[in-house]
């Protein structure tokens, strides 16, 4: 993260700590259909920290991202309608089933690269799909299982409690995810995007740290797809299906995804749309792809990076150097396009 | 339903898929433009053939409209949106996924929900006699032909044709086809609208095979691009093995194991790439 010299060091906790507050109290001032809303931000937005832990900082473009999201929702659904487990075994559940496909996606793309890696995290999750559709005596095939209520949490059942149930559950994996991320083997992962080859010969075995990450965002993409399916009250094929890999990639750069709180940015902004523009309009698809499109044209460093971009500018022009006698411009105002640490390593490494 | 019998289905889906991936082959495979709209295109042909078809009652008119006309919003698109992000793969994906958002949606809004099924030609109606015992649609059986010969005809075309050479030359290294003199965003743009056209002219006959719905447009790209994949990008003989494998798993996927159909397609296309992520015939990438 890059801290401006300029602000105290305080600012940053003072400025999590009432963020922290204010979704605290949320739900004592709104109306109890925003916080419906809230909730799914909230979910979705762990959901897209945990995919970008391999994406933005891993590097590994992946697009099979919520076959990890449905199989936490799938082991609720058949947990709660085929067995009486209690809510800590479907948990420890959810999150050994998201590790281990994680597992599985790492290993299978330990050759992949790039667009190859795309392709086949693809593949595997339309694997999965193809599971959750056709097992229908499991999973109910295209209807799939609904009728799942909050009674076996260990909260009340009420919107509210299951809105700070929720709160509690994704603060907690936030702080777990960026304590990782500045763990070494987080670090590791972050050098994965930033050079593989000089990574691998430092000496590092790469391939392990790969799937490092895949188990991890597995793990807390499972537990976002446990806290979807008991806010939705079911799940089906399309917690699994392409359409939701596609959406997460795209909350990722929208938010930015060189920063570790872009995706959740990008999901807040993508749901609020949606729920905006679902009360003038049936068509929010249309809106939605037009809203990709601008996205994949203007937005690639996302809002956190435009930010950044403005903020630097801005700095830039309050600090005047001192005229020169020449009007050759010194090299650091020559108009460079993209200073290196500005540029998006993402895309690059994409292409390679 | 016997061995044969499925064989044959087998191989006239693949054929289908042969026909959606080939679009895709030169567009993603050559060309380097991930284009997951491809399905999206698909629909529109099928849907601009429908229409045209009930309008003017004539088969051939219709399908040739019909693919000239999704040739003509593809090359609208190259030209306006995803030349912009030419070798970047990733916000062409993301783009491309909005397109085939915004056409599933609008054809949602124009046509509904409820399956339709473009135009079949007259001469292709009825079947053909096998055996005492068995029939096979001669719809299905051109279907067949069909693939091979736009294999055929495309190989060649890539080989040995002037336009061909100079494709192969902007794909190989834009600069200098630029600088010989080849001008590479038109021949791109022609690639682009030939690749837009066969996905049309695909969703004419595939809509026929297995009928139309705005939802079909994301499953028969996922299948067409596994097939693009696993065949290696930019070979469309590897594209025409490939589509004719997956056609056979599924239909026998289908048919042998019910419950695990689907997976019995993309397990094994997994595993495959896997091992071998440039696919059968793919070379590893220079870039």
């Amino acid at each position: 993260m890059t801290s401006s010299r300029t602000t105290p060091e305080w600012v940053t906790p003072v400025l999590v700590l009432a963020a922290v507050a204010l979704l605290v109290v949320l739900p004592l001032v709104v109306a109890s259909f925003y916080l419906f809303l809230l909730t799914r931000i909230l979910i979705l937005g762990l959901f897209a920290t945990a995919f970008n832990i391999v994406f933005g900082f891993g590097g590994m473009p992946s697009l099979g991202h919520a076959a990890l999201f449905g199989i936490g929702g799938y082991v609720v659904g058949i947990a709660v309608s085929k067995s009486d487990l209690s809510f800590p075994v479907i948990l420890v559940l959810a999150l050994l089933s998201g590790t281990a496909l994680g597992v599985v996606f790492g290993l299978f793309n330990l050759r992949a690269r790039g667009i190859y890696l795309l392709l086949l995290t693809l593949a595997l999750a339309q694997a999965v799909h193809g599971l959750a559709y056709q097992q229908v005596a499991l999973t109910g095939g295209d209807n799939g299982i609904s009728g799942i209520t909050r009674e076996g949490l260990p909260v009340p059942t009420s919107a509210p409690a299951f809105y700070w149930f929720t709160l509690v559950l994704v603060a907690m994996s936030l702080a777990l995810m960026w304590t990782f991320m500045r763990s070494p083997v987080g670090m590791v992962i972050t050098a994965l995007r930033e050079s593989e080859s000089r990574l691998s010969a430092t000496g590092y075995r790469v391939g392990g740290y790969r799937v490092a990450a895949f188990a991890v965002s597995g793990a807390f993409s499972a537990l976002a797809g446990l806290l979807d399916t008991y806010l939705l009250g079911s799940v089906s094929p399309s917690s699994v299906a392409f359409l939701l890999s596609a959406e997460v990639v795209v909350f990722a750069i929208l938010g930015g995804a060189r920063y570790f709180l872009g995706p959740l940015l990008g999901a807040a902004i993508i749901l609020a749309l949606e729920f905006y523009v679902s009360s003038y309009t049936t068509r929010w698809t249309v809106v939605l792809g037009v809203l990709y499109v601008l996205t994949a044209l203007f937005m690639q460093d996302g809002v956190l990076g435009r930010v950044t971009q403005l903020s630097r500018r801005l700095r830039r022009n309050n600090v005047k150097p001192a005229p020169l006698e020449t009007e050759i411009p010194r090299p650091d105002e020559m108009p460079v396009l993209m200073k290196p640490d500005e540029m998006p390593v993402l895309m690059k490494e994409v292409q390679s | 339903m016997s061995w044969v019998s499925n064989l044959l289905n087998g191989l006239a889906f693949g054929s289908l898929l042969f026909l959606v991936a080939s679009g895709l082959t030169i567009t993603f495979g050559l060309m380097r433009t991930i284009n997951l709209a491809h399905g999206a295109f698909y629909l529109l042909g099928g849907y601009f053939a429908f229409d045209l078809f009930e309008r003017t009652d004539n088969y051939w008119l219709s399908l040739l409209l019909a693919v000239a006309l999704t040739a003509a919003l593809g090359m609208l698109m190259e030209r306006f949106l995803l030349h912009r992000l030419l070798n970047q793969e990733l916000p062409q994906i993301i783009l491309t996924v909005g397109v085939a958002l915004i056409v599933g949606d609008l054809l949602l809004a124009k046509y509904g929900g409820n399956p339709i099924s473009p135009p079949v030609p007259a001469q292709l109606e009825g079947s053909l006699q096998l055996s005492d015992t068995m029939v096979f649609p001669k719809f299905r059986a051109f279907l067949i032909i069909l693939a091979l010969v736009l294999a055929a005809l495309t190989v060649a075309f890539l080989r040995w044709s002037s336009v061909g050479a100079k494709v192969r030359a902007a794909v190989d290294d834009q600069d200098i086809a630029r600088s010989i003199g080849i001008p590479v965003p038109i021949i791109f743009l022609l690639v682009f609208g030939a690749g837009t056209a066969l996905a049309a002219f695909a969703g004419v006959w595939g809509g026929a095979l297995t009928s139309l719905s705005p939802d079909a447009g994301f499953e028969v790209l996922l299948l067409a691009l596994v097939v693009v994949v696993v065949g290696g990008l930019g070979s469309v003989p590897g594209a025409l093995i490939a589509a004719f494998a997956v056609g056979l798993l599924d239909q026998f996927g289908r048919v042998l194991f019910p419950e695990w159909a689907l997976f019995t397609v993309y397990a094994p296309v997994a595993l495959f790439l896997a091992f071998r992520p440039t696919g059968l015939m793919g070379q590893v990438a220079t870039r």
